[in-house]
């Protein structure tokens, strides 16, 4: 096990260097000069050569990745252009909302995904069933922008439970939280219900109901343990994309994460802040795979890592 | 009867409410003391260091804390702050400014004409990569003469130079602060204003703290943060509900809506901001006068502008429609002319001008960037159909936009493009000089290629002359040449749409796109 999660790391090493490779090729090939637009209405063109200088982009391109690899390896992801800050502080001062953001979401997602879908699979074809399921396909179609903006009209404007925007208590993560988890919940229900069915299906399942086990210890220890899966492959997957930012809902709720910093990098052209957050979203995505890999092997003691 | 008595008694009761919320004056409390005031922009500040800066929601944020010597009032006036009274010599070359006394620096650092050498020299030194610096560029020298009275000499006359010292890029900060503080100067400013720094929590908020010992008349509020709220609705609706009071950038779509909460006023102010299309003078079709004048009667800027209730147009009656290439509120704006809509007029002279059965352009602009920018293009390009004129839109991201208008290709490959441009010093020069000076082509923001040998020497003689009111007549007869010359389809000055809730009393929209909370109180 400790060999294999060993071998996985390493193989990490060649994944960041391409993604490292393909972001610096790629916010270079999006025409748009940092310079010219950190520089504003105002700057001479003086000005804008300087800046092109201090920021190394006056030098061949296969130069500015040398180097920039080079100061990777030493842990120093350069200076945003637009705050002149560290981007590692940059990234540092937002990672700990996208976590709690993301780990809230997913709580939400997982309890009242699995739920649904475990009540939906139990009785299938019912109106139960229907319903949640027409419940969870809706949660999935409308978007973000607009349910966010309805949960702080209703909770916040309205009702006045939740604070609608930023961080700071528990409270401020309510709203956010839910508006993200729902979306996800839904897929996660979707998921969780045709797994339980295919398993339901089953003989041993027929068998422990034949010898007259309790019902919800058939739909709880034999058949939802069996049914799990798929159902973690969908929540690591999901984890992944929560992680990495969820930008709309970060702008929604004014909720300063990684997704923001991200968006907001692009649009002002600020290299250094674009990579050094591909590259930790990156990251994250493959340390979560792993976990759930990881998982699988707690979950199924059929499967085994060598 | 009775209910339409009971509807009539809200109507009263609830206009009354309304207009309660909006007076200060007759029977208003008078300002209290004490209380939070936030305010929601769509961005956080870039960097809390005065001389670094570019964007307008960070010159919001620093005005509170750092103040520059001379003040551009929302009226349009420069007037002294940290400056009293200044002198220049007959050949306008040196400028001698008297400093206000008893000033200290919230870190206690006392205000001295030595301080006021700091600040500049740090603005003009190269290596500091101040974006202002070449707002006063033409210092060649300055003097600490006594601690109160520092001394400037520039290389040539250059009038608008306290308009520049008035601009917040060339606010006087701490030294202590920034010698000791070095690179980490920009997340803990230091200066002179009524409010000092507190906290900034990274793409989330900015708070400050009243100071005591400002030199002026103290803050009311005890603090003021602004908060950033990227997404338009959601920056409403945090001030509809009551956790915000002030919300900038208002949608026009939102305007009719909150004018009946009595809770909220909204707040129109005319910005420094022109939006226009230039066009490329120096090609076909735009290098002939009448195809220039002709776009300009066949869009018609009233259906563009709109009005506010009911909502019409793109934007909904939040601008004005450009009388000149600057704002009002700038110092050397006259009125000169508008283009009145007038499509046979139009025809006539694309007939003129050899283009009777029509005409193909290629219009770029951005997308985001300006209100409604892209919605006006499309308007634009609708209205010129009218008279037999096809415009292909090109949309583009704005930093790709800019890299483009301002690139060696644009001469031959731009057409027509629409731009904004800020006049944030108050001063005709910076509107009019950079824009239509013939030096000023790409990569500069000349983006009409516009050139006329009168013009030139009038922007010239603007810049040199030190008379004020000879000033404003010599802008008024470059303006009128350009007005008929038409290098640009003159559009629109953007109005800031404000949301203020009604306790929020005294906050200032000012033309520059700044918010300020000074002077402002919170009513219970």
């Amino acid at each position: 096990m400790w060999a294999y999660i060993a071998k996985r790391l390493l193989l990490a090493v060649p994944v960041m260097l391409g993604v490292a490779f393909i972001v610096f090729a790629m916010v270079r090939l999006i025409p748009g000069d940092p310079a010219m637009v950190i520089a504003g209405q105002a700057a001479t063109p003086d000005y804008i050569a300087a800046i092109r200088r201090d920021l190394g982009l006056d030098r061949p391109v296969v130069v500015q990745f040398g180097v920039y690899l080079t100061k990777m390896a030493q842990g120093d992801l350069g200076r945003s252009i637009r705050s002149h800050a560290p981007v590692w502080e940059e990234l540092w001062a937002r990672l700990p909302n996208t976590i709690q953001l993301a780990a809230a979401s997913m709580a939400v997602a997982t309890f009242v995904g699995v739920g649904a879908g475990i009540i939906s699979a139990v009785r299938p074809y019912s109106l139960v069933d229907a319903a949640v399921m027409v419940i969870a396909l809706t949660g999935l179609s409308i978007p973000i922008f607009w349910s966010g903006l309805m949960m702080i009209l209703v909770f916040s404007v309205i009702l006045g439970w939740f604070p609608s925007f930023g961080t700071g208590s528990l409270a401020h993560l309510v709203l956010p939280s839910v508006t993200l988890g729902m979306t996800s919940a839904a897929i996660i229900a979707r998921m969780t219900r045709s797994s339980m069915l295919e398993v339901l299906r089953t003989d041993y399942i027929r068998t422990a109901r034949a010898k007259g086990q309790v019902e919800g210890i058939v739909i709880g220890r034999h058949a939802f343990k069996n049914a799990l899966i798929p159902v973690i492959t969908v929540i690591g997957l999901q984890t992944g994309i929560l992680l990495s930012g969820a930008v709309l809902t970060e702008s929604v709720f004014a909720w300063p994460g990684v997704g923001r910093l991200l968006v907001e990098g692009i649009l002002t052209r600020d290299y250094p802040v674009v990579q050094g957050a591909v590259l930790v979203v990156a990251l994250t995505f493959v340390m979560v795979n792993l976990l759930v890999d990881i998982l699988y092997a707690a979950v199924d003691p059929r499967i085994h890592y060598r | 009867m009775q209910r339409v008595m009971h509807i009539a008694i809200a109507v009263v009761v609830g206009l009354a409410l309304a207009y309660g919320g909006m007076s200060p004056a007759s029977g208003a409390p008078a300002p209290t003391r004490g209380g939070t005031l936030v305010i929601a922009q769509g961005t956080d500040a870039t960097t809390l260091d005065g001389h670094m800066y570019t964007d307008s929601p960070t010159a919001s944020i620093m005005e509170h804390m750092v103040e520059p010597l001379f003040n551009f009032t929302p009226e349009g006036r420069i007037e002294p702050k940290l400056a009293t009274a200044f002198t220049v010599s007959p050949d306008g070359r040196t400028w001698t400014i008297r400093l206000r006394t008893g000033v200290r620096f919230h870190d206690g650092t006392p205000f001295n004409a030595e301080a006021v050498k700091f600040n500049l020299e740090r603005v003009l030194n190269p290596d500091t990569r101040a974006p202002w610096r070449f707002l006063i560029d033409r210092i060649t020298s300055v003097t600490a003469v006594d601690d109160s009275t520092v001394r400037l000499v520039t290389n040539a006359p250059f009038a608008p130079m306290i308009a520049h010292l008035a601009h917040s890029g060339t606010g006087i900060q701490s030294p202590t602060a920034i010698r000791r503080l070095g690179a980490d100067y920009s997340r803990s400013p230091v200066g002179t204003g009524p409010f000092r720094f507190k906290e900034w929590v990274r793409g989330d908020r900015v708070a400050m703290t009243r100071f005591d010992d400002y030199w002026g008349d103290k803050a009311l509020l005890d603090e003021v943060v602004f908060r950033a709220i990227p997404e338009d609705g959601a920056r409403v609706l945090a001030m509809e509900g009551g956790s915000v009071h002030v919300a900038v950038r208002v949608p026009p779509r939102d305007i009719e809506r909150l004018e009946r909460i009595p809770a909220v006023r909204v707040d129109r102010t005319t910005s420094v901001r022109t939006i226009f299309v230039a066009f490329n003078t120096q090609r076909p079709p735009f290098n002939d006068r009448r195809v220039r004048q002709a776009f300009n009667y066949a869009v018609n800027k009233s259906a563009i502008v709109g009005r506010s209730s009911p909502p019409t147009g793109a934007l909904a009656g939040t601008a004005r429609i450009s009388d000149a290439p600057i704002a009002p509120n700038v110092q050397g704006y006259s009125p000169i002319r508008t283009y009145d809509a007038d499509l046979d007029r139009a025809r006539a002279l694309l007939a003129e001008a050899g283009h009777a059965r029509g005409l193909t352009v290629t219009f770029h602009h951005p997308t985001g960037r300006y209100v409604r920018d892209a919605e006006i293009s499309a308007g634009i390009q609708a209205l010129l159909r009218r008279v037999g004129v096809e415009a292909r839109l090109v949309t583009m991201e704005f930093g790709t936009y800019v890299a483009t208008l301002r690139g060696p290709k644009a001469i031959d490959e731009i057409q027509m493009s629409m731009l904004g441009w800020g006049t944030i010093t108050g001063d005709a020069d910076y509107g009019l000089y950079a824009l239509f000076h013939s030096s000023q082509w790409p990569p500069q923001f000349n983006t009409a290629f516009y050139k006329n040998e009168r013009v030139d020497a009038l922007l010239e003689q603007g810049r040199t002359t030190m008379d004020q009111s000879a000033r404003n007549r010599i802008y008024r007869e470059a303006m009128t040449i350009i007005m008929d010359d038409a290098p640009w389809l003159f559009l629109h000055s953007e109005s800031q749409v404000t949301g203020i809730r009604a306790e929020a009393q005294d906050v200032i929209v000012h033309p520059t796109e700044r918010i300020v909370a000074t002077k402002a109180w919170i009513r219970r």
